[in-house]
């Protein structure tokens, strides 16, 4: 314990922006993530914190933001059919979330594998990627149609709902939804991989990189559907 | 190989939390349609709108979380360095965000549908300061509430961030509509 201690503050004195060894070290001794030996330097008390958290933050929330209002500017596109669809309204804020949490659980799943050296060059082969990938499939397709009915139900309070519209909004959710959660697989699994090889943590970089494009392609799957489908 | 295992519940049930925020959201901005949907450029504003308070709020609680399991936060002392460090940071993040989403709506809308709407600019200012200022401090107490009772919050205050920030987020939007 004493050691352990010792390590923590000798690591909390190494200069912030030093990617040091002794990580590896006490990750290796101690069993601790490196995740959050990592915090521990990041926020020792040489750092200022707000300006540690804005600076790492700024230029990827940034980005984000571009790329979401891409995706958003598909919707204003065709603005006058949207807003005539009520389910669809309802459904945007869910189908937001959805798509970008399906990211996020996708890519920290991926980084834990290849950290864990689970994935080989056969990555295919790989039961558990395979297991997540039926997983996600099942959670996303019973959510869509879940989501459907709920926003449908709601919908019906405020005006008539079709049972036309009701399919074609069911269609267009679980086909949006199921693409996009496929899109989100291959682009996980291509800049995992070629970021693990580049020596970088794979968490650091998946997540922002898949629910940008959740975001982006959500929209302009949703757009495409729309025009295709009304 | 069992594919429903507990990740898959887990996995389910935190999206079925996700769900029902995003329906109250979306029956809010159904109803004000009218009011909210139709402003010009509106609809470039909103999904950004939307996930920016996931960005920033969930990288919040997710660097209380570690702080609190490190000790580096105690959960009965919240007036520290690094909370308040984080909380402004936090708030300054959702400022520049906010500010630059309305820049982006208000150009798209000028430059491609030929459409001078200045006012989306301070509409998303204004209502991300307003969601931020509610959410960002729910993140907090939520977070450490959590931490208390013995759960990782982690696993929670994903679904929790998503699900609030997005009924937040509509109803400043709402209220900005109101002020301006």
């Amino acid at each position: 314990m004493e050691t352990l201690r010792k390590h923590l503050e000798k690591l909390r004195k190494i200069e912030r922006k030093k990617h040091h060894p002794l990580i590896h070290k006490i990750h290796k001794k101690h069993k601790i993530s490196k995740k959050t030996l990592f915090y521990v330097k990041e926020y020792g008390p040489h750092t200022h914190v707000p300006r540690t958290i804005i600076k790492e933050s700024i230029k990827i929330l940034l980005m984000a933001s571009i790329i979401s209002s891409f995706g958003g500017f598909a919707l204003e596109y065709i603005k006058t059919i949207f807003v005539s669809i009520l389910p669809l309204i309802i459904l945007l804020p869910t189908l937001n979330d959805m798509i970008g949490d399906y990211g996020t659980i996708i890519s920290s799943r991926f980084s834990t594998m290849l950290h864990e050296n689970k994935i080989n060059k056969k990555w295919w082969l790989n039961k558990e990627l395979k297991k997540l990938l039926i997983q996600i499939m099942i959670v996303s397709l019973l959510t869509a149609i879940l989501s459907v009915l709920g926003s449908v139900l709601i919908a019906s309070f405020y005006e008539n709902i079709t049972s036309l519209i009701l399919l074609k909004t069911l269609a267009i959710t679980v086909i949006d939804v199921m693409l996009l959660v496929s899109i989100l697989f291959i682009t996980a699994i291509i800049a995992g991989l070629y970021v693990y090889r580049k020596e970088e943590d794979p968490n650091n970089f998946l997540i922002p990189i898949t629910t940008s494009v959740a975001d982006f392609g959500n929209m302009i799957i949703l757009a495409v559907l729309i025009i295709l489908f009304f | 190989m069992g594919v429903f295992d507990k990740s898959f519940w887990e996995i389910f049930s935190s999206q079925l939390v996700s769900i029902v925020g995003g329906m109250i959201a979306g029956t809010i901005l159904a109803a004000y349609t009218e009011k909210l949907l139709m402003i010009p450029g509106m609809l470039i504003l909103i999904p950004g709108f939307l996930e920016m308070r996931n960005s920033i709020s969930g990288s919040f609680a997710s660097r209380l979380s570690s702080g609190l399991f490190l000790g580096v936060i105690k959960p009965n002392r919240i007036e520290t360095k690094i909370i308040k460090g984080n909380l402004s940071a936090s708030f300054f993040l959702a400022i520049v965000t906010s500010l630059s989403l309305g820049i982006i709506a208000f150009l798209f809308s000028y430059i491609i549908f030929h459409v001078f709407i200045f006012k989306i600019i301070f509409l998303s200012l204004i209502a991300g300061i307003i969601a931020n200022a509610v959410e960002l401090p729910l993140t907090l107490f939520a977070t450490v509430y959590i931490f208390k009772k013995g759960h990782d919050p982690n696993n929670i205050i994903g679904p929790f961030v998503t699900s609030t920030g997005d009924i937040i987020s509509i109803l400043s939007l709402l209220l900005t509509l109101l002020i301006l």
